[in-house]
């Protein structure tokens, strides 16, 4: 029985070349849906886009193309795929697999959270992606079965390919791929390098639900069978996953093991010193640093543990210096409540800019960074992290002043915090966020007599009631998704799905619209920073506290590794030199 | 005995519906959304996708979808993981709860067995008052601390085990000894309370009056009545330790089914909640009738009171 139950376990497994710890698993392989970092990570690794990441400063570098030419207007992207780009079955890398790709990504059926990058910069992509969500929404209150369901799936099924035909990517010829902008993006490369603009190789459609017929299901989604990124054969013939990365997928256990082996039809596959790499998976982090200290480990990408603050003390004193800390391309924040006008019947106060102004200059950023979370994370009074972004000029900003603060809410016609209702903070629970808010909490009840309520709430709930806009302060935190202010900017724009703050500047709005149509990098730059200005030096919907860092090991013996503003790791570069 | 063994099937049936029902009104009432993170929202159209793809929106019908498919072992795709189906998940993480599940029932027999009778035996002596003393750790330490101190002692001072995971023989042992434990210290007393209780009784005087030596008495006479209040706790017992322990799983890093239980309800994955739920209570069920079958082949007043 014991040995029926044991199967799986073996007497010894072989060690990979370059072994990490992922703390929690993947939770998915899509390219398109992906969203988690742990995910990004390895789809990195198993795929390439037209651009990739530079591995010290994940600035993009020409990827699975050569560097594109671009029109003067910026519209126009012209890329020419290599030649040498290989999938992992040896078949060219084509235009056809990128447009698959970024289709794939836009279609409702495949529901990809950052399906924007491509709607928000292709020209024509958005109107495709509301006319085939509109028509889903239609599909789906039709009676199922019916026959008029039947024919107006067969009318959009005809049409789907005409209306997709007026969105920007176009295959000149195999190798060469133009894309055309809805408007200049002077970070478009950047974001050819993110898992949701990944190639995806043709082998996909065997496992397409209804292939057979039209391609849809009853309510016109696409939708593919979800074990598609699985490195076993399934189904018709599917091979498993093909990808054109430096690597292909060769085992996935859930939650357990991922192995990466090198992919023989990658252009640089014979220099890569790395040939495996296994990703582990302990739940506890804690395990994982017993592993690396043993050696079991090479590399831990987070060590989020209740020590990590001594962890920053060894690396800062130079005691350990495979300990790395690193400030990411991230701000952790408090917003207010901009929008409406009571909070579970009692008046919010927050409407007022003056109070929200109060409340940020109450804050002693500096105490919270250095006296509570002690692991170095640079306290801020910005929302885009300074010196991140080339070219960007951050604007000035104001501090920690207690008396401006007593003397603004004084001014909002509540001095000495008097008449203001129960301040109700949300904020989720786990990592440091219930020790962050206690201290706001304090604070702000010293600096302003103030009342508050925390209201600490596991991470699904927190975020519907964050949606729902049930609080007067709410925490909150933002990685940017490409190295431009606007992926931290967009997010307070009036018509953003993100602006969970309810904020609206039409002034501030504008700002982003214009700097979305200035091609002058100096000038966009300036508009960009007038923009964040307003946000934390005149209504401040948000309160910046400090930019994430993150504690990393790294074994001495790992070269080609370097820690980085984005995280981002592509294993192709790293050797192991013991 | 054959119909009694189809009367107990037929109950545990209906159990097992019954959970499924309370199981799927708790998922369905529960607040939140699953398919939320914490820092973004995402596109209305993207959440209607996705719900009208795992059957959100129609409660009733995804009752008896849900049913169905459980009834043929296919509990849907997971809302959190979604390259894998909840009978993947379950299939790749039970097998490594019931190895060490079995591994650590094993175990916490072999030493809560013995203890239990010799403590009984010498009560009072020596190696009573340790065993009683140890047994009293057993049972108050968690499993959080002794694991910890194994992993730290057995792997990183020592070396002799590796640190965490799942893969090789050599990952079994420090999670089943942590899990068995307490068991073993239950095992003990229930052991040794039980062969009191048989000790004292009228036939075993009479047994030793006859003469019997004291090896035979005690192994062959005491220990197969001492033994009953074990036996029924051993059903109960097997499907806890083989469904997995949160605790042990996450301390040695081990891929088993006990995680599952927290994280999926923390993930709002109804599919998985469900799925992981059903399993434990089959689970349950099955072992409480093994177990009363045992019983009733041990100790034949059970089946002569039941007939």
């Amino acid at each position: 029985m014991l040995l029926l139950g044991g199967f799986g376990l073996r007497s010894q497994t072989e060690r990979a070349d370059f072994v990490y710890v992922n703390s929690s698993g993947i939770n998915t392989l899509d390219p398109a849906a992906i969203t988690w970092n742990q995910d990004i990570r390895v789809a990195i690794n198993l795929w390439e886009g037209l651009s990739a990441y530079a591995p010290k400063t994940a600035r993009a570098i020409p990827g699975a193309a050569y560097a594109p030419t671009v029109s003067d207007d910026g519209l126009i992207y012209t890329f020419t795929i290599r030649p040498d780009a290989r999938w992992s079955n040896g078949e060219p890398v084509t235009s056809a697999d990128f447009i698959r790709g970024w289709r794939r990504a836009i279609e409702p059926g495949t529901a990809a959270d950052y399906a924007f990058l491509i709607t928000d910069n292709v020209a024509g992509a958005k109107e495709y992606y509301q006319w085939r969500n509109d028509a889903v929404g239609q599909l789906s209150s039709m009676k199922p079965g019916s026959a008029s369901q039947r024919s107006r799936l067969e009318e959009h099924a005809r049409e789907m390919e005409t209306r997709f035909a007026r969105v920007g990517m176009e295959a000149v010829d195999d190798q060469a791929f133009r894309v055309t902008l809805r408007r200049p993006c002077p970070y478009f490369l950047d974001l050819c390098a993110f898992p949701t603009l990944m190639p995806i190789h043709r082998s996909i459609e065997r496992l397409r639900i209804n292939r057979d017929d039209l391609g849809l299901t009853r309510e016109g989604l696409v939708i593919y069978d979800a074990q598609w990124t699985k490195p076993t054969p399934r189904k018709n013939g599917y091979p498993g996953l093909v990808t054109n990365g430096p690597y292909r997928l060769n085992r996935w256990l859930f939650k357990r093991r991922l192995r990466m082996v090198v992919n023989p039809h990658y252009r640089d596959s014979d220099s890569m010193a790395c040939r495996t790499v296994d990703m582990l998976v302990f739940g506890d982090i804690n395990t994982a640093i017993m592993a690396y200290e043993a050696g079991e480990v090479d590399f831990l990408p987070d060590t989020s543990v209740d020590y990590d603050h001594e962890l920053a003390r060894l690396s800062r004193s130079g005691q350990r210096s495979d300990i790395r800390c690193q400030t990411v391309f991230a701000t952790y924040y408090y917003f207010f409540n901009c929008a409406d006008e009571s909070v579970d019947g009692r008046p919010n106060p927050f409407i007022d800019p003056r109070v929200r102004r109060a409340f940020a200059l109450a804050i002693d950023k500096r105490v919270l960074s250095e006296k509570v979370i002690k692991r170095g994370d640079p306290p801020t009074d910005l929302i885009v992290p300074p010196g991140s972004v080339a070219g960007y000029v951050s604007p000035p900003t104001s501090s920690y002043d207690p008396n401006e603060a007593r003397r603004l809410l004084a001014e909002a016609g509540y001095p000495g915090g008097k008449g203001l209702p129960v301040i109700d903070i949300l904020y989720n629970t786990g990592f440091d966020h219930g020790k962050v808010c206690d201290v706001l909490a304090r604070m702000w009840q010293r600096e302003l007599g103030v009342v508050v309520s925390m209201r600490g709430k596991e991470v699904k709930t927190y975020a519907e009631d964050r949606r729902n806009r049930r609080f007067m302060i709410a925490r909150a935190g933002w990685y940017g998704d490409y190295l431009d202010p606007t992926t931290f900017l967009d997010v307070f724009a009036s018509d953003n799905g993100n602006n969970n703050a309810g904020y609206t500047s039409a002034e501030f709005d504008q700002l982003l619209t214009t700097a979305a149509q200035e091609t002058d990098p100096k000038r966009r730059s300036d508009i960009l920073s007038r923009a964040e200005r307003i946000l934390v030096d005149r209504d401040q919907p948000a309160l910046p506290l400090y930019h994430h860092t993150q504690i990393l090991a790294i074994k001495p013996y790992v070269r080609g590794l370097y820690p980085n503003v984005r995280l981002v790791f592509p294993f192709k570069y790293v050797s192991i030199e013991r | 005995m054959t119909r009694q063994l189809i009367r107990r099937l037929l109950i545990g049936l209906v159990t097992l519906l019954s959970v499924y029902v309370i199981t799927f009104v708790m998922v369905i009432v529960v607040p939140g959304n699953p398919f939320a993170s914490a820092d973004r929202s995402m596109p209305p159209e993207v959440v209607r996708a996705l719900e009208a793809r795992y059957s959100m929106d129609d409660n009733v019908a995804y009752f008896f979808q849900y049913l169905a498919g459980a009834l043929r072992f296919d509990f849907g795709p997971s809302f959190q993981y979604k390259d894998w189906t909840c009978t993947q998940i379950i299939a790749q993480s039970l097998p490594v709860s019931v190895t060490i599940g079995l591994a650590a029932i094993l175990i916490a027999v072999l030493i809560g067995v013995p203890t239990g009778v010799i403590s009984a035996v010498r009560r009072g002596g020596w190696f009573d008052m340790t065993a009683l003393g140890l047994v009293l750790i057993g049972v108050s330490l968690p499993t959080f601390v002794t694991g910890s101190m194994l992993l730290t002692v057995v792997a990183v001072y020592w070396h002799v085990l590796p640190i965490g995971g799942w893969g090789t023989l050599a990952h079994l042992p420090l999670p089943a000894i942590t899990l068995s434990l307490p068991f073993a210290a239950y095992i003990a007393r229930l052991t040794r309370a039980g062969m009191l209780d048989v000790l004292g009784s009228d036939y075993l005087r009479t047994a030793v009056a006859k003469g019997l030596d004291s090896r035979t008495v005690i192994w062959k006479h005491a220990f197969k009545i001492a033994f009953l209040p074990v036996l029924s706790f051993l059903g109960p017992a097997c499907a806890q330790a083989m469904t997995g322990s949160f605790v042990v799983e996450k301390v040695f890093s081990v891929p088993g089914l006990g995680q599952h239980f927290v994280d999926s309800a923390l993930n709002l994955d109804r599919g998985l909640v469900m799925g992981t739920v059903l399993v434990y209570a089959a689970l349950l069920i099955v072992f409480n009738i093994i177990v009363d079958t045992l019983y009733a082949w041990v100790d034949p007043r059970i089946s002569n009171a039941v007939a």
